[in-house]
């Protein structure tokens, strides 16, 4: 068991949400804070890095669902980046990889906005 | 308490200049008598012959008897001060053990006491003996006990009381629990129906029997010639779940008797769902595969969409496995838009169909917990002899059951396939 952490940083194209640890029943609620209250303006972009999140659950999915929703909701967009095998693995097979963007890395994330 | 050689003068101890107040305080107790302290003693004091016969006996007790001295001494024996039910006790056990040890302490009795009430009394004997060692009478000590046996039937209470509110929890724990059976039992088909000329075979493992799962099946006549099946996971557990479920299963089963195209009914689904719940913020959404068989003579024709569900599995009966794969379906509920996507098979004798949910290929096994996965599945099917939808899942019964503590998910499993025409042997697991 891996708590939390949730970094938030500002790129040129909009709040980059950097998330390690577990997200999970007990953590997804911190992380959907965390974006229910960024500053998120229309036309940005939400980049969640995911290079350091060790575990990703159905809560955890269901929280990307709502960050989403959130990004949408104020007409920017959201990215994944360097998404881990096993939570690409699921995303794969919940058809999510059709609803999200997922890039390699933050930085790919930002250029090819 | 002192008292000092040197304070004495003719006479006894006397008050002197070189005592200080308190110690002139307690000399003055001294002087009591010990005839005073013993008819006036905080306790009853009596002292009876060996067959009971009160010799002596204090002013405190003979108050508390409302009786006279007189009334008492040589006229009564000690058993008639008590009670029946004390007198009986004292026959039976308080005289036989005083007699065998030569003393009893810390008894429980009631005496007779004055205006017909009953006081509940703590009685302590010692048999006093002579020099040659004989028994000559028997000095008695009793203590008010009525604040005792007050503080100890108040206990009394507050135990009957906690015993009441744990009879009370646990028939609550029992109800709640006999409604959450019926629930989970709501959201599964007790029984398959019969389909003739297929076999169908169903398990569910519950992870947590207090917990309604999300797991859900069920299998139903569309028309004179077709049937439905279904199979999914919501996500979640308990009573939210088992509410999401409860809908998908109705949605599914009324938009199936509309249209039972396999993808037009995910979106009747996902439109269900996805308007319920996503307006709210309250994101709920399922996984599951919907699919029409179409049964005639020696094959049955397959149809089926999948909304983000793991693949399904055919075990054909020449002893190859392989998944029906659906690329794309997505979560159903999720998104207004979503997309699901179909593909057909024909099953023919001897081939099995089976879907199952995520608790079987995301369970951890091993020292190192690695995960199960879709590639151990078709490897297990593929060396099990193709003997049919039961055999196989009573093999996936015993494949789960060796999982232990590494699947920790429930886990549906529903297999449809044709019956080879010769008797299949059932295969045992191991």
């Amino acid at each position: 068991m891996n708590p939390l952490t949730i970094t938030t940083r500002d790129a040129a194209t909009g709040p980059v949400l950097e998330i390690a640890g577990d997200l999970d029943h007990h953590t997804a609620p911190g992380l959907r804070e965390a974006v229910d209250t960024l500053p998120l303006a229309g036309g940005q972009l939400l980049v969640l890095d995911l290079a350091r999140l060790d575990f990703c659950d159905s809560s955890g999915i269901t929280v990307l669902l709502a960050a989403r929703n959130v990004a949408v909701g104020h007409g920017a967009r959201i990215a994944l980046a360097a998404v881990p095998s096993n939570t690409a693995r699921i995303l794969g097979i919940v058809g999510l990889d059709r609803v999200f963007t997922i890039h390699p890395d933050t930085a790919t994330a930002v250029l090819r906005s | 308490m002192t008292a000092r050689a040197d304070d004495r003068s003719p006479g006894g101890p006397r008050r002197e200049g070189g005592l200080n107040a308190p110690d002139a305080t307690f000399t003055a107790l001294l002087e009591d008598s010990a005839e005073e302290l013993y008819e006036q003693a905080p306790c009853g004091y009596l002292s009876t012959l060996m067959d009971g016969t009160v010799a002596k006996i204090n002013t405190t007790l003979l108050d508390w008897l409302g009786l006279g001295r007189d009334q008492v001494v040589g006229r009564m024996r000690f058993a008639d001060l008590l009670t029946v039910g004390g007198r009986l006790y004292h026959e039976t056990h308080f005289a036989p053990l005083l007699h065998l040890n030569g003393e009893i302490s810390g008894i429980a009795l009631e005496l007779k006491a004055a205006g017909g009430t009953r006081l509940p009394v703590l009685v302590t004997s010692r048999v006093k003996t002579g020099a040659g060692g004989e028994p000559m009478l028997i000095r008695t000590s009793v203590f008010d006990a009525r604040d005792r046996r007050a503080y100890e039937a108040e206990l009394l209470r507050g135990r009957r009381a906690a015993e009441e509110a744990r009879r009370q929890a646990e028939a609550d724990r029992e109800r709640l629990q006999e409604a959450l059976a019926v629930l989970q039992q709501s959201l599964l088909p007790s029984a398959l129906p019969v389909v003739p000329g297929l076999e169908a075979a169903s398990h569910y493992h519950t992870a947590s029997p207090d917990l309604l799962g999300g797991d859900f099946y069920d299998l139903f006549p569309l028309d004179g010639a077709r049937w439905a099946f279904f199979l999914g996971d919501v996500c979640g557990k308990g009573p939210q779940a088992a509410a999401v479920t409860s809908l998908t299963r109705h949605t599914l089963r009324a938009a199936a008797l509309h249209d039972p195209d396999p993808v037009t009914v995910l979106h009747t689904l996902n439109t269900v769902l996805n308007e319920r719940y996503t307006s709210g913020g309250d994101t709920r959404y399922c996984t599951a595969v919907f699919g029409v068989l179409h049964p005639r003579g020696d094959t049955c024709t397959v149809q089926l969409a999948s909304g983000g569900h793991p693949s399904t599995l055919v075990q054909r009966a020449d002893g190859t496995a392989e998944f029906l794969t659906t690329p794309g379906g997505m979560l159903i509920g999720v998104l207004p838009d979503a997309q699901f996507t179909p593909t057909r098979t024909v099953l023919s004798r001897g081939d099995t169909l089976l879907l199952y949910t995520d608790g079987l290929t995301e369970a951890r096994i091993g020292p190192n917990r690695e995960l199960y996965g879709e590639e151990a599945l078709l490897a297990f099917a593929a060396t099990r002899a193709p003997a049919g939808p039961q055999a196989l899942v009573t093999a996936l019964t015993g494949l789960l059951a060796g999982f232990g503590d590494g699947l920790d998910d429930d886990t549906a499993l529903l297999a449809l396939g044709i019956p080879s025409p010769a008797p299949a042997t059932s295969e045992e697991h191991g």
